[in-house]
């Protein structure tokens, strides 16, 4: 018999029992689907970390005053702080010092608002973070030399306020007071939003927060095998600058954000291996039960085997008949979960949780996984009523009722 | 065209040894229709699963055709089912849940031949039922069944056709149109061996064997 023909029969008796092969299609079906799902959401949720991180600068260091419990004074970073950071006999190894100050604050333009959160920097910010000027300018020196009330607006905070009215030139009231626009930036996307504006940090100072105070100091290394040194240096000028005590601890706290990278990567890891345990399960469940119909349909087939084997089926034919009918059922499982999967996929990117949205990704790799998978699945759990069929003697058979 | 040379079949049952068939020895002509005869018990079904290939001798020599397939494997017995045996069965042993052309089609899928359904067309033509071709099996009569059935055992051209029963399930009018048909077929020359019980189907035949308690008693030529 060939395997084209022992396909098609395998086919025509899956169709005789629709309800029965549906039913136990499910496990795969389920198995499939939550793999699938699951591995994408994973994928996606990577890429997204990658983007943010990327946009953050992902080779800086960040200082900011420790949030350790058992440091009682925390003096705050400052501008002076900053400065000390870039004298280049102090601290050889560092490139790029850029301070900034944070605030959430009102946007108003018109009758729209939006509430977002304002970042007073310098410019060498750009040299840090990935931001593109889509239309207008950067902020500069002078603008911050001059304390000018100036913003430029993150991507969704253009789209929010302005809509497709051109901001460039506008006046807009950022917590009351009055600013206006210079640029606007391109689309950053990741997990950290596009809903921001930034203001020269002098500004920031003395328009909104107040003082001279510092929130976060980024920093980068002059070269990346240099991270551990910059740390070093950081550490020293603070510490005397903040007059600790030898043995006592930091009153500020530097964050690599490569650490941080990788930490989270592989806390993802483990998450994606947990849920692919839990798919894996459901697909064991469902290659039980393909096995526990294949037994019931050889025994009610009985009769049928003897026909087969009395007008001519060999062993092989049987077994075949049998094995490529459990791979049809687990395969066709498995193309259903896939396209649930998909479909499911394609939901999930529509949907946005705050600033966290996450886009599936269904790679070609997965979806060849999946189907091999639930082939491999229908063709082990097959093999054993399979061979029961097989072994069946063609008398006996014959007489079974 | 079959010839069994004491053939016994023992069946080992662990503690007791159940004699099937005692050195029986019989010769069978090519284009000879014969019938086999027995009450139930006899050993009339053991002989007709050791013609029909279904099952080996415990001892003695089975020649089909000239071949000896009393010591085959079970694939190549399958082998030899496909090829030179057809079967007509009591309770005609149709599948189900595909049509007559598709049951006829079923011995040429396992020999792996093509142009099946012409094939397939042409014996339901020959034994008169080419208009039921695209029913199921429970669509038809029981005469309609076995005509099926003979149309599948001819579909390989056998050298031999057996037939366990062929007319137990049926009315005496369509019992004889079947043995009519299978008359005609053995007149076409194809060798015949019907299991049976009724006198009256046994008198269709040439010669008819009297088995009991695993030999043969008799033998009646007419």
């Amino acid at each position: 018999m060939s395997l084209w023909e022992t396909i098609k029969s395998a086919w025509q008796s899956i169709f005789a029992n629709k309800m029965r092969s549906s039913l136990t299609m499910l496990g795969i079906v389920i198995g499939v689907c939550a793999v699938v799902l699951l591995v994408s959401i994973g994928q996606g949720f990577q890429t997204s970390m990658t983007t943010t991180f990327n946009n953050m600068g992902a080779s800086a260091l960040y200082v900011s005053g420790s949030r350790s419990k058992t440091v009682t004074i925390v003096r705050p970073l400052t501008m002076d702080d900053a400065e000390a950071l870039t004298n280049k006999k102090l601290a050889p190894s560092i490139s790029v010092v850029s301070p900034s100050m944070q605030s959430n604050v009102t946007v108003q333009y018109g009758t729209n608002s939006a509430t977002v959160q304002a970042s007073g920097v310098t410019p060498v910010v750009t040299q840090i973070k990935n931001y593109q000027i889509d239309k207008g300018r950067f902020l500069t020196d002078l603008d911050g030399e001059n304390k000018l009330s100036v913003i430029v607006l993150g991507y969704q905070t253009t789209q929010d306020l302005f809509g497709t009215e051109s901001p460039i030139g506008k006046y807009v009231r950022v917590a009351g007071g009055k600013f206006q626009v210079i640029g606007t930036l391109q689309k950053l996307g990741g997990m950290g939003g596009d809903s921001y504006i930034l203001m020269p940090l002098a500004t920031m100072q003395a328009r909104i927060t107040g003082g001279t105070d510092l929130q976060q100091i980024a920093v980068k290394a002059s070269s990346s095998d240099l991270v551990d040194l910059a740390i070093a240096e950081i550490t020293a000028i603070l510490r005397a600058r903040h007059y600790i005590a030898t043995g006592a601890a930091d009153d500020f706290q530097i964050t690599d954000m490569r650490e941080t990278l990788t930490s989270m990567q592989s806390t993802l890891q483990t998450f994606s291996l947990f849920m692919g345990a839990v798919g894996a399960i459901s697909l064991v469940v469902g290659g039980i039960g393909i096995m526990n119909i294949m037994l019931v349909s050889v025994t009610e087939r009985t009769r049928e085997i003897g026909i087969r084997k009395a007008i001519g089926a060999r062993r092989r034919d049987i077994l075949l008949q049998f094995l490529i009918e459990a791979a049809a059922l687990s395969l066709t499982g498995g193309l259903v979960g896939l396209l649930l999967a998909v479909g499911g996929a394609a939901l999930m990117g529509h949907i946005t949780l705050g600033s966290l949205s996450v886009k599936p990704e269904i790679s070609g790799t997965i979806v060849l996984i999946a189907l091999s998978v639930s082939v491999a699945t229908g063709l082990l759990s097959g093999t054993y009523p399979a061979f029961n069929a097989a072994r069946l003697d063609p008398i006996e058979s014959l007489r079974h009722e | 065209m079959i010839e069994l040379q004491n053939v016994s079949k023992i069946y080992d049952l662990g503690e007791i040894k159940v004699t099937g068939l005692d050195d029986i020895s019989f010769s069978c002509e090519e284009g000879e229709m014969i019938s086999i005869m027995g009450p139930s018990g006899s050993g009339k079904s053991t002989m007709m699963n050791i013609l029909g290939c279904l099952d080996r001798p415990t001892s003695g020599t089975y020649l089909l055709d000239g071949d000896n397939v009393s010591k085959l494997s079970d694939d190549q017995l399958a082998r030899v089912r496909n090829k030179k045996l057809g079967f007509v069965f009591q309770s005609y042993n149709l599948l189900p849940k595909i049509d007559a052309l598709a049951n006829v089609e079923l011995p040429l899928i396992y020999s792996g031949q093509d142009h099946r359904h012409e094939r397939a067309s042409k014996a339901l033509e020959a034994v008169g039922i080419a208009q039921r071709a695209n029913h199921l099996p429970a669509e038809m009569s029981g005469g309609e069944k076995q005509r099926v059935a003979i149309a599948r055992a001819l579909i390989n051209d056998p050298r031999v056709i057996l037939a366990d029963e062929p007319t137990g399930n049926l009315d005496t009018a369509t019992s004889h149109s079947i043995m009519d048909l299978l008359t005609d077929l053995n007149k076409k020359g194809i060798t015949v061996v019907i299991v049976t019980h009724e006198e009256d189907i046994a008198t269709y035949t040439q010669r008819t064997i009297y088995v009991r308690d695993g030999k043969i008693t008799e033998e009646k030529r007419r």
